[in-house]
Parts: structure tokens; C-alpha cells; sequence
């Protein structure tokens, strides 16, 4: 039977066994396979349809970024479509790695969350993934100059800019205006002594609270109250370098005024500034007052307490007597671009005409409440006319202009997550009143160096 | 009969010799065919199980971010272990968690589960389905609900004790000490009826002749409990403190949805350690030393139970 001829020179006209059917549809099964685990083209696109993969945490965000497609397509030579994907804020981060380490699957386009952010930034991971957009900056003639640096500052690495911020979170007191006028209490203190007795009479005789401190699970948001104002007095948890700057007199200063407003029950402790027990706080206007970014009104104050709308005010918050700025800065979102991706110019051309232009910063803080990240927006006239009727009808710009000049520049560390969890204990530990502040201080800066060395 | 059938074989083999190859390939592929139906699972227990183990003791060793070639360390990471103050708080929380299961919870499920089987109970469905609602809750739901009612300023406990006692403001998730108890009642809530269903089911299983003897020899209630029930329960009773034990050395929902391990690290359980160390902090060589610290300490923990409570022996 066995004929080598046969094995050499196969007849051309006789037909493939099913053994070798089978081989052949293995081998393109595997081809397919392969070719479908590869990168894919590589070739940038420099214009025409794209489809951009953006991750975000907000639907709101993806609403904006939809409706910005028109502008976006006039200003750039590509015509966009949007794929977006949501998850929680963490777990963006988690899932950018894993599609990183995994080679496939990277999206175009990321909304980092401030928090989030500082992973991105151990080891070499924001350089190998991410696009410098300082370069996509420095192309326009003068945007640089214009972008505020404390909107920069915190995503940024060895001088390269990985995030374009989404706002301004500028720190304001938000305060009802009604109840302060019914208990005769005056608004807008100049210092926070003067905040402070204002608030030790308010609780005195009304039983309320000017502001709220968050005290529960959420270690990010109890560090966050303490950090608004330690950043304020002129502290920084972080310097430019990443090195730790939390062990100061400025920090002390912020937690013994916190400790003080806890004991005289013009601070009020809160779980955390969203849930239920602030609600059941704002509702029942035991908390006339808090202390926060501006970006509360839209997260915090109207969906918790719609029917007080017109009844709040927004005022400028105290300054230390001992120095600092005139405000500070928390929380924000970073849109960064993946960078050696097909669509990577395409995405940074996209986020530049949707988040710098002029016009994008307008509509943007129409659309989603975020005030601008270049300076010269804030003179925008219509801008400078918008009431918010929330606010009774109040001009917020008048207050936002008059402290943009004095905006400290926050600094983040891959090490911010270490010195959270630590911070957190240590300010709970003040505030129950088992530490001085003076201790409480040490004992965080003690035990992240201790912790960050592993 | 015997004979006759050996010596047909010798007399059939020579006449066979040339199919002999054959023969002896297609049983050879008989005696494969057991082992090929089991392979699925096998093969699935090398991919999923010992291949992510070799990797996580080969990571334990380095130092990796999450992106790029993992650096080789050696044993500095679990050298590091060794004088990590929030891993010894973690372990010291985690062993009180095992021990509120051990002796809380598993007690606890016993009675119920005692008081359920007692004759002449009245909807008793509905009283098991009651104590086993909470474990199919959420989470999540679990979390927001006892964060409630937890909240030192308007938590529902707190109104309750302002309303009875007059003293309300009991900072049950911000006390280092309360809020272990807090996580406490909160595994006790969620777990009990859960081991109650296997307490259930051993007493069911329990002969009544049984207890109508020590009724006959005059045994009380107590005496009824410890020389009848407990005696027939002890093999449900091993197992359930043995997944009990793992369930609470691995404990994560808790702590991580009611305090996040706070306040300053009071809650922090070494699974909760492990998730902040990969998945907060970048540092996956540092988590997978820590994990596998852990899987060593419930391996080990866990054979002792075995051999000591006899699971899985006859007598």
C-alpha cells in the first residue's frame, strides 16, 4: 500500500484528506486566533472617521464629550465617534494596567479622578502609557501661560502633563443664606477666628453647624477635609519632587482650628459629604454650612437638598490670620490620552478642541457646572453675568474671580494612597481627642515613612 | 470451566500474534479513557489554580508595579512583613474576626438552628428563610443599610439609645474599639442564619429514638443537648467551623464596605491589606507575599482543624 512516489509527487487532482482539512482549518483557526490577540494596525491616524475608546467614571463627562463632537470635528481633520466604556474611578486605573500588561484592549482616551491619578504615577507607568500633552500645549501660542498651574500641577511628572484637568475646584464656603439671616449670623467672615466665633454663638444658640468634617470609612474624603484647609494656610502633603511636607506648623495650625470646631460644635462630624447622615444634616438644618470645592453644589447640595434651592449663598472662605492663599483646591478629573496608539493623535487633537479652547471651557462649565482651567476664560463677559439659581440667584463669578489669583498648586505622590490611610487615623485620632494635633501630625509623618520604604 | 477457557487462550494467542499491536494500542487508549473525562477538571485546576499559585509565590519575590518586567527582590518582601506594623494590625484583626466566628457565630447558629428544630414551632419556613435572608442581601446593600445605621450624628442605634437612655453618641465606626464590634454584629447578622441551614440539617438528621431514650432515662433539656445532639452533630458541627474559620481568615465585604479598615487601621484584615497593597499602592510583589503568607497560615490552620475534629473520617 505504502507508495513513496505518492508522498513526493501527490496526484494534483486528488482531494484533501480530512486529515488534512482538519490541519488546515486548525492552522487558519490559529492564524485568526493570533491575529486577533496582535496590537492590530499601528499606523497613526492624522484624519478622517475615527472611533476614540474613552474610559470615564461620569456619564457626564461621556454626555459632554458627545455633544463636543460637532466642535471637535470643525476644529480637527477627523470626523469622531465616541465607544466609551464606564467603571468606578479605582477601578479605571486597575483595568488600564491589566489591558496594558495584557497588550490589547488600551482605550484612546481616560478621565484619571484625582484620587486615582497617583497610581498612575509609581514607577515608570504614566511615561509608558501615557502621551505627554504639554507638547499638544505648547502649539498654541500662549495656552501654556494660560492653563493655571494649580490645575496642572497635579498631573504632571519630571515636567510632562498627562492630564488635562476637567475643573477648577476652587474651595468656597457654601452657607444658607436664610438660616444665617434668621439667626442674624453675618456670611463671609473675613478670618476663620472670626468663623469661628460667629460659629461657636451659631451653635450656641441655634444648635447648628457651619461646616462638616467627614470622619467615616472614606479615608480620601477624611483627609480631603483636613487638606482643604491645610492647603489653604500654605501646606502641601506633597512637594514638587513628591517628597512628604505634611510635618509643619501650617498643618498643625489647620488640625487645631478642625479639633477646635469639633469641641465647640461649629464643625460637625459626618460620615462622609454625600450619604444619608448628611442628608438628614442638611435637611434638618443642622449643617447650615460647608466648607467644600464648588463642584459640591452639583454632587452634594442640590441632589441631597433640591427643595433648598434658592435658600444657599456662596461666599469667599476665611483666611488664616498667620498667612496662606486666599482658597485652595480638592478633587478634579484628568483627561489623558494613551500614547503609541493608531488613534493617539487623534485623541489628544480631540481633547484639545473639546477642553482648550475658549468656547470648550464656556460650554463646559455650562454643560457640567466645572469652572475653566485657563485664566483668561474667567474674564468672559457672559460668563462674568451667569446667575445660579440655586444660589438665590447669586453671580458665582464674582467670587471665583476674586480668589483666582491666589490659588495654591497642589502636588501629588504615587505614595498618596500610604499617607491617606495613615493621615486618616491620625486626624480621627486628634479629633476624638486622643492625640494633639502636634502628635497627630508626627505620628502620620512618622508612619508613612515607614510604610513608603517598602 | 477454568481450564477449559485458559487453555483456548494459549491455544488462541499464536494464531493472534499478528494483530497483537493493535490489540494492545486500542487498550492502552481504553485504560486513558477515565483519565481523559477527568482531565477538564485537572487541566483547569493547573491553569486556574497551580499556575496562579507558582506565580504568586514567583511574584512574592519581586517587586512589580503592575506594567513592565517585574525586579527580582528575594524574600526582602516578606522580610519587610515581619516589621510591618498595619500587616500585625491586619493579622490581629483578621484572627479577632476568626475568633467572633468561631465562638460567636457557629454558637450562635447552633441555637437557632436548635430553637428552629424545636417541636412545636409554627412557620418554621418562614423563620428559616428569615435567618437566611441576610446572606443573599448585597453586600453593598448590607453596608449602606449598617452605615446608617451605625452614623455616630443620626444613626438609627444612636437615636434609639439618645431615646431610651438619654446617651446617644456612640461613635460606633470611628472608635478604634467599637467599630471591630460594629464589624462584629455585622458578620454575626449576616452569617448566622447561613450555618444555621447546615445545623438544621444535622438535626433533622438526628434519630428521635434518640432523644425518646435519654426522655425514658430522664435527661433534661441540657443534658439532652450535650449528650444527644451534640454527639450526632459533631461531624456538621467540624465542618461548619472549618469553613467558618476560612470564611472569616479571608474576610473582606465587611471591613472594606463598613469602615474601609479604618479608623486607623482598626478594622484592617489581611485580605483588605492584600486588595490596598495591589490595587491602592501598585506594590503586587509586597500583596502576593502577604497572600501568601496568609494561605500558609489557613492551610496550616485549617489541616490542624481537620485532624483534630476528624472531618472527613469514619470514626
Amino acid at each position: 500500500m505504502f507508495t513513496p512516489s505518492r508522498h513526493l509527487h501527490p496526484s494534483p487532482t486528488r482531494p484533501p484528506s480530512r486529515r488534512a482539512l482538519l490541519r488546515g482549518a486548525a492552522g487558519l483557526g490559529a492564524t485568526a486566533a493570533l491575529t486577533a490577540c496582535g496590537q492590530g494596525a499601528t499606523t497613526p491616524r492624522t484624519s478622517g472617521d475615527v472611533t476614540l475608546a474613552l474610559w470615564t467614571h461620569d456619564q457626564n463627562y461621556e454626555d459632554f464629550f458627545t455633544r463636543s463632537i460637532p466642535a471637535a470635528n470643525r476644529l480637527t481633520d477627523f470626523a469622531y465617534h465616541l465607544s466609551t466604556t464606564r467603571a468606578g474611578a479605582p477601578d479605571l486605573v486597575t483595568k488600564l494596567l491589566a489591558q496594558a500588561v495584557a497588550e490589547r484592549g488600551v482605550p484612546d482616551m481616560v478621565g484619571f479622578e484625582m484620587s486615582a491619578f497617583p497610581r498612575m504615577l509609581r514607577g515608570d507607568i504614566a511615561e509608558r502609557l501615557l502621551r505627554d500633552l504639554g507638547e499638544d500645549v505648547a502649539r498654541t501660542p500662549g495656552l501654556k501661560e494660560d492653563l493655571l498651574p494649580a490645575r496642572t500641577a497635579p498631573f504632571s511628572k519630571d515636567g510632562k502633563l498627562y492630564g488635562l484637568d476637567s475643573d477648577t475646584p476652587l474651595i468656597v464656603h457654601y452657607y444658607r443664606r436664610d438660616l444665617f439671616e434668621k439667626y442674624g449670623l453675618p456670611a463671609g467672615a473675613d478670618t476663620w477666628e472670626e468663623f469661628a466665633r460667629i460659629g461657636e454663638r451659631a451653635h450656641r444658640e441655634h444648635g447648628v453647624a457651619l461646616n462638616a468634617v467627614v470622619t467615616g470609612p472614606d479615608v480620601n474624603q477624611v483627609v480631603q477635609s483636613f487638606q482643604m484647609l491645610f492647603n489653604q494656610r500654605g501646606g502641601g502633603l506633597f512637594d514638587k519632587d513628591q517628597r512628604l511636607t505634611l510635618d509643619s506648623h501650617e498643618a498643625v495650625e489647620a488640625l487645631e482650628f478642625i479639633c477646635r470646631g469639633l469641641r465647640a460644635g461649629f464643625i460637625t462630624p459626618v460620615s462622609d459629604y454625600f450619604g444619608g447622615p448628611m442628608q438628614a444634616a442638611l435637611k434638618q438644618g443642622k449643617v447650615i454650612g460647608v466648607l467644600m470645592a464648588t463642584w459640591f453644589k452639583i454632587y452634594g447640595l442640590m441632589p441631597n437638598v433640591p427643595e433648598q434651592k434658592g435658600r444657599w449663598g456662596m461666599a469667599a472662605p476665611p483666611r488664616f490670620a498667620a498667612g496662606g492663599h486666599a482658597t485652595a483646591t480638592t478633587g478634579g478629573t484628568g483627561f489623558g490620552v494613551l500614547r503609541g496608539k493608531p488613534n493617539t493623535l487623534a485623541a489628544a487633537e480631540f481633547l484639545r478642541s473639546t477642553y482648550l479652547t475658549h468656547e470648550a471651557q464656556v460650554r463646559r462649565f455650562h454643560d457640567l457646572g466645572y469652572l475653566p482651567t485657563r485664566a483668561s476664560v474667567y474674564r468672559d463677559k457672559a460668563l462674568l453675568r451667569t446667575t445660579d439659581a440655586y444660589l438665590g440667584g447669586q453671580r458665582p463669578f464674582d467670587v471665583y474671580t476674586a480668589l483666582l489669583d491666589d490659588v495654591p498648586r497642589v502636588y501629588v505622590s504615587p505614595d498618596q494612597s500610604i499617607l491617606n490611610d495613615v493621615l486618616a487615623g491620625c486626624l480621627l485620632g486628634a479629633y476624638r481627642g486622643d492625640l494633639t494635633p502636634r502628635a497627630a501630625i508626627r505620628k502620620a509623618a512618622a508612619d508613612f515613612r515607614d510604610q513608603a520604604g517598602r | 470451566m477454568t481450564s477449559t477457557s485458559t487453555s483456548t487462550s494459549l491455544r488462541a494467542r499464536p494464531a493472534r500474534s499478528g494483530a497483537t499491536a493493535p490489540v494492545d494500542t486500542r487498550a492502552r487508549r481504553a485504560a486513558l479513557h477515565p483519565y481523559l473525562f477527568i482531565a477538564p477538571f485537572y487541566v483547569l485546576y493547573v491553569l486556574f489554580m497551580l499556575v496562579p499559585i507558582a506565580v504568586a509565590l514567583w511574584l512574592s519575590l519581586c517587586e512589580w508595579v503592575g506594567l513592565g518586567a517585574p525586579h527580582w527582590v528575594g524574600p526582602r518582601n516578606y522580610a519587610h512583613l515581619l516589621t510591618d506594623a498595619s500587616f500585625h494590625r491586619a493579622l490581629g484583626n483578621t484572627g479577632i474576626y476568626v475568633l467572633v466566628s468561631l465562638l460567636v457565630i457557629v454558637p450562635a447558629a447552633l441555637f437557632v438552628a436548635q430553637a428552629i428544630n424545636a417541636r412545636g414551632v409554627r412557620a418554621r419556613d418562614l423563620w428559616r428563610t428569615a435567618y437566611f435572608v441576610p446572606i443573599v442581601v448585597s453586600p453593598i446593600v448590607v453596608a449602606l443599610i449598617f452605615g446608617l445605621i451605625f452614623d455616630r450624628q443620626f444613626g438609627l442605634l444612636n437615636s434609639v439609645l439618645r431615646a431610651l437612655f438619654g446617651t446617644g453618641s456612640v461613635d460606633w465606626l470611628g472608635d478604634p474599639t467599637l467599630s471591630k464590634v460594629a464589624i462584629s454584629l455585622v458578620m454575626v447578622w449576616r452569617w448566622t442564619g447561613y450555618l444555621t441551614i447546615f445545623f438544621l440539617a444535622g438535626l433533622q438528621n438526628v434519630p428521635r429514638e434518640l432523644y425518646e431514650a435519654a426522655s425514658i432515662d430522664g435527661a433534661g433539656p441540657v443534658r439532652t443537648f450535650f449528650t444527644v445532639t451534640l454527639p450526632a452533630l459533631k461531624p456538621v458541627a467540624a465542618f461548619v467551623a472549618v469553613t467558618s474559620f476560612i470564611g472569616a481568615a479571608q474576610i473582606f465585604d465587611e471591613p472594606y464596605l463598613l469602615t474601609g479598615g479604618g479608623p486607623a487601621e482598626a478594622t484592617l484584615s489581611v485580605a483588605m491589606f492584600i486588595y490596598r497593597a495591589a490595587f491602592e499602592r501598585q506594590q503586587f510583589g509586597y500583596a502576593a507575599a502577604a497572600g501568601v503568607v496568609l494561605f500558609v497560615v489557613v492551610f496550616t490552620l485549617s489541616r490542624l482543624f481537620n485532624r483534630l475534629l476528624g472531618i472527613g473520617r469514619t470514626q
